[in-house]
């Protein structure tokens, strides 16, 4: 059986375009997204694929179809239309955007009325709604034309500078070698370093939506703002997910730091100023642990994507919430990952400790993450974590999201992929050693469940 | 099946009531299939001003851009002007959304072929095929094309327009023109090149898309209104064109109304003189254009009714002009479809030449009565009525071009199924009304006996 590479779940509806992510499936959702609002106003933006622009057409229908008022943002940050929806108190937003996937894929992402991804509650609801496929239908004298919103942009920077000691970060006059990915927010983000005072040092700045890269903001994917970084004698510099809700860091010396860093580092200069707990997932590295203990704090971890780890930090009163993809949510001024914002504590935290990037990541603990992704449809993957958990039954695993199991600083994670057709294992030690053999231990066993060898 | 049915996929289209069956998913998935149907390539898309055009629009947006075609928004384009782009373009089709039944509850999309014409019955009915298979080859977002804007499509008709009158002769006349729309967008249109052709222009209130407009008769109020608009503003000429701008009812100076039967038969006169030639006409039309078409010698041919039809037929005749009883008129060597601003111009052109008023050129034309009545009668009916009504008249001349109809030299009676509704239509022309009436009340006798 051929599956389709289609993924509709906790993180909204997410495909490959063309036979599996067709724009009928995109009107389903937006009918039932706009029956789900009751009327709205809804949001919408979208990232610079071309099928972004296509799929925001259907969006834009079905919304409409249901009557609901459609307040278009145009190509923007997954961010911009969180703060959006707040700010005008609207019903609700849908963003079409791949984020991080590559240039195949394509997604909705779907906010509520709180301005955060919709939680599992909302999704369920949400689902339900589509399932039923009784989708509200306005008569013709009940259609709006679709809205913009005016200076929005300019309100979004204001909020997110409001969060930030901008004098200090402006008396630095940093230079930043920024990778925009091709994607949604080099507007956004030029203007907001020109308010922090930086001189930017652009790549990869058109919004064309042909990624130069893979678009997740990983080291590996960093080489050129790496490069630029070091070769133009910057201070610091960082690449931008297409949607801007994840960000990594390079350091002036043109060392790429793992996205799992960005967690830790904007910690630093939050917990600093609004001292809380900080919430982050299970398959996060445990640095953000360590930061969090120097400053007195807990964390918190929870089931991995940006709507369980929001919605958890929102429950526990938390001051941050983010995730070793990149993503990295400062609650409760802001309920979505937002990757200037996290730009901007790191610039602060440099500014105001007269500390390089690299000395600030110098500072986190030393532990050494592995990671393996197994391919693996959706009908052997919870067989294969089903398997896995039994086995490591007597261990104490955490099971709030696939299996985890800790053992002092040592951990490792086995869990279905919320958006792709994978088994993921991801392990951290502070020896490398330990942490390869984790993963490759767990590799094994996986591949012997799914293929039926474990004799269990 | 009595009542009339709110969807109606058929060769002319698409047409649905928004919020019940006009839906996004509909109209997605219809793109799509036309998409497929034209191939990946450049695909006009238009709508009128109906508060729904836009929701219609972007699902059409969406299904062309998801088969690898290229979606070029006109914004809001009169149907004619549309048609004409697309066949100007080179594109491989396009897609007008709007018009259907003059209710704004209801909205249609209009399919267009490459050559910028309406789609043959044949081609509507593979379009069709393909919507209902269900299949439509996806493109990856790799291939996936962008969605361009080119809003030129007015201008270009407008050029077209000017272009194939003799503009300079109109122009020095500096006629008035009253003129009426239909409330489809196409009034700033209609102006602009009234007034490139030197004429002043007033024009009526625009109608609002409310519940009111939704009651029948609409376009005949707004002709009555147009008469009042002619006598009050001194005009030379009145024009009344539908919410598509492809139809047309002209006024005279002395403010009476000319009908819409004598539309086509205004333009012939006057076209022929120019180039004379074969005319094809649906079975629907008015004698009066045999008459205009006599004074030059040349062959009107019938075909059925409906705009698809004439204009094949005009094809295969080697015609140059056409048209149809609804005061629809094709002049081919400027568009190939009814097209109210050609109609308008080439009448301009004719008073302008021929120095006659419009109430002088409406005399040149004999005057005829044209009933039109209609009886309900479901699709198993069809059949067995139209052979009785070939009985009756046994004996006389019956083309069975569409329906049925009967011809005697001064008169005619014309009997078919309606392609929309449920419904038989029954039309008679004749020299008085009296005689018009008893064609077809034999009908009326004869389908419906108890009453």
């Amino acid at each position: 059986m051929a599956l389709r590479e289609l993924k509709i779940g906790a993180s909204g509806v997410r495909g490959v375009v063309g036979d599996a992510l067709t724009p009928e499936l995109i009107v389903n959702f937006a009918c039932a997204f706009g029956t789900w609002c009751g009327g709205g106003p809804a949001v919408i933006a979208r990232d610079t694929r071309r099928s972004s622009a296509a799929f925001r057409a259907a969006v834009v229908s079905g919304l409409l179809s249901t009557g609901c008022r459609v307040v278009d943002l145009g190509v923007g940050p997954s961010p911009l239309a969180s703060f959006a929806i707040r700010e005008l108190g609207a019903s609700g937003g849908i963003v079409v955007t791949g984020s991080h996937n590559d240039a195949r894929w394509n997604a909705l992402k779907f906010f509520g009325p709180d301005g955060a991804l919709l939680n599992a509650a909302k999704n369920e609801e949400l689902l339900d709604v589509y399932h039923g496929g009784a989708f509200a239908r306005a008569a013709w004298d009940r259609l709006r034309p679709v809205e913009e919103a005016r200076g929005i942009e300019d309100r979004y920077l204001e909020h997110l500078a409001s969060a930030l000691d901008v004098a200090s970060i402006r008396e630095r006059r940093f230079r930043l070698a920024v990778d925009f990915t091709n994607g949604a927010c080099g507007a956004a983000a030029s203007r907001f370093l020109d308010m922090l005072g930086c001189t930017l040092l652009p790549v990869n700045a058109e919004p064309t939506g042909e990624f130069a890269h893979p678009p997740a903001p990983t080291a590996a994917n960093m080489r050129q703002v790496a490069t630029l970084a070091r070769c133009f004698h910057a201070d610091a510099g960082a690449a931008l997910n297409v949607d801007g809700d994840r960000i990594g860091f390079v350091t002036a010396e043109g060392a790429a730091l793992s996205e799992e860093y960005s967690l830790a580092l904007a910690a630093m200069a939050r917990l600093r100023r609004r001292p809380g707990p900080v919430v982050t997932s299970l398959s996060t590295s445990a640095m953000v642990e360590a930061l969090a203990r120097a400053c007195g704090q807990r964390v918190i971890r929870g089931p991995v994507g940006e709507s369980q780890v929001v919605d958890l930090g929102l429950a526990e009163g938390a001051v941050l919430a983010g995730e070793g993809s990149g993503g990295v949510a400062v609650l409760p001024h802001g309920v979505a990952y937002d990757g200037l914002l996290a730009l901007g504590l790191v610039l602060e935290e440099m500014a105001t400790s007269g500390r390089t990037l690299a000395e600030l990541a110098g500072s986190l603990p030393t532990l050494h993450m592995r990671k393996r992704e197994l391919p693996s449809p959706p009908n052997l993957v919870y067989r294969v974590i089903e398997r896995f958990r039994r086995h490591h039954a007597h261990e104490n695993p955490d099971c709030t999201d696939g299996v985890r199991l800790a053992w002092g600083d040592a951990w490792l994670h086995v869990r279905a992929s919320g958006t792709e057709p994978l088994l993921r294992i991801i392990a951290e030690a502070p020896d490398p050693a330990r942490a390869e053999a984790l993963v490759e231990e767990a590799a094994v066993f996986a591949r012997r469940a799914a293929f039926g060898y474990d004799g269990s | 099946m009595a009542q009339r049915l709110s969807l109606k996929i058929g060769h002319s289209g698409v047409r649905g009531i928004v919020g019940e069956t006009l839906t996004p998913q509909l109209v997605t998935s219809f793109a799509a299939a036309f998409g497929t149907y034209c191939g990946a390539g450049p695909i006009l898309i238009g709508t009128d001003t109906r508060p729904s055009g836009d929701m219609l629009k972007q699902a059409a947006i969406a299904g062309l851009l998801s088969v690898g075609c290229t979606p070029i928004d006109t914004g809001v384009a009169p149907l004619p002007s549309l048609m004409l782009h697309v066949g100007e373009a080179g594109a491989f089709g396009g897609i007008s959304v709007g018009g259907g039944p003059g209710s704004p509850a209801w909205n249609a999309l209009r399919f267009i072929s490459a050559e910028g014409r309406a789609l043959r019955a044949n081609q509507a009915a593979e379009l069709t095929d393909l919507y209902h298979q269900g299949v439509y080859p996806r493109v990856g977002a790799l291939e996936m094309s962008d969605l361009r804007a080119d809003a030129s499509s007015a201008a270009r008709h407008l050029a077209a327009v000017t272009r194939a009158v003799d503009a300079d002769r109109i122009r020095s006349r500096r006629f008035t023109v009253a003129l009426a729309e239909g409330g489809g967008g196409a009034e700033g249109p209609a102006r602009r090149m009234l007034e490139a052709l030197g004429c002043d222009v007033v024009s009526l209130d625009l109608p609002v898309r409310d519940a009111a407009s939704e009651e029948a008769g609409t376009e005949e109020a707004s002709v009555a209104r147009l008469a009042d608009l002619v006598r009050g503003s001194g005009a030379d000429a009145g024009f009344a064109i539908d919410g598509d701008a492809v139809r047309l009812a002209a006024v005279d100076e002395r403010g009476t109304p000319l009908g819409r039967d004598a539309s086509v038969a205004l333009v012939v006169g006057r076209w022929l003189e120019r180039k004379a030639g074969p005319v094809v006409v649906s079975v629907a039309t008015s004698r009066m254009v045999d008459d205009a078409a006599a004074r030059f010698g040349v062959a009107v041919h019938r075909s059925p009714v409906g705009e698809p039809n004439v204009v094949a037929a005009m094809q295969e005749r080697g015609a140059e002009l056409g048209g149809e009883g609804d005061g629809g008129v094709v002049v081919l060597p400027i568009n190939a479809c009814r097209d109210s601003f050609a109609a308008m111009a080439v009448i301009l052109e004719s008073a302008a030449v021929s120095g006659a008023t419009l109430s002088g050129l409406r005399e040149r034309l004999p005057r005829y009565a044209i009933l039109r009545d209609r009886l309900l009668c479901p699709a198993r009916d069809i059949a067995p009525s139209l052979r009785l009504v070939r009985n009756l008249y046994r004996g006389e001349r019956i083309d069975l071009i569409d329906g049925v109809q009967v011809r005697w030299p001064d008169r005619w009676l014309l009997v078919r199924p309606s392609t929309t509704e449920p419904v038989l239509r029954i039309m008679a022309e004749a020299p008085s009304a009296t005689e018009a009436r008893a064609l077809v009340d034999s009908v009326l006798d004869l389908l419906s006996p108890g009453v």
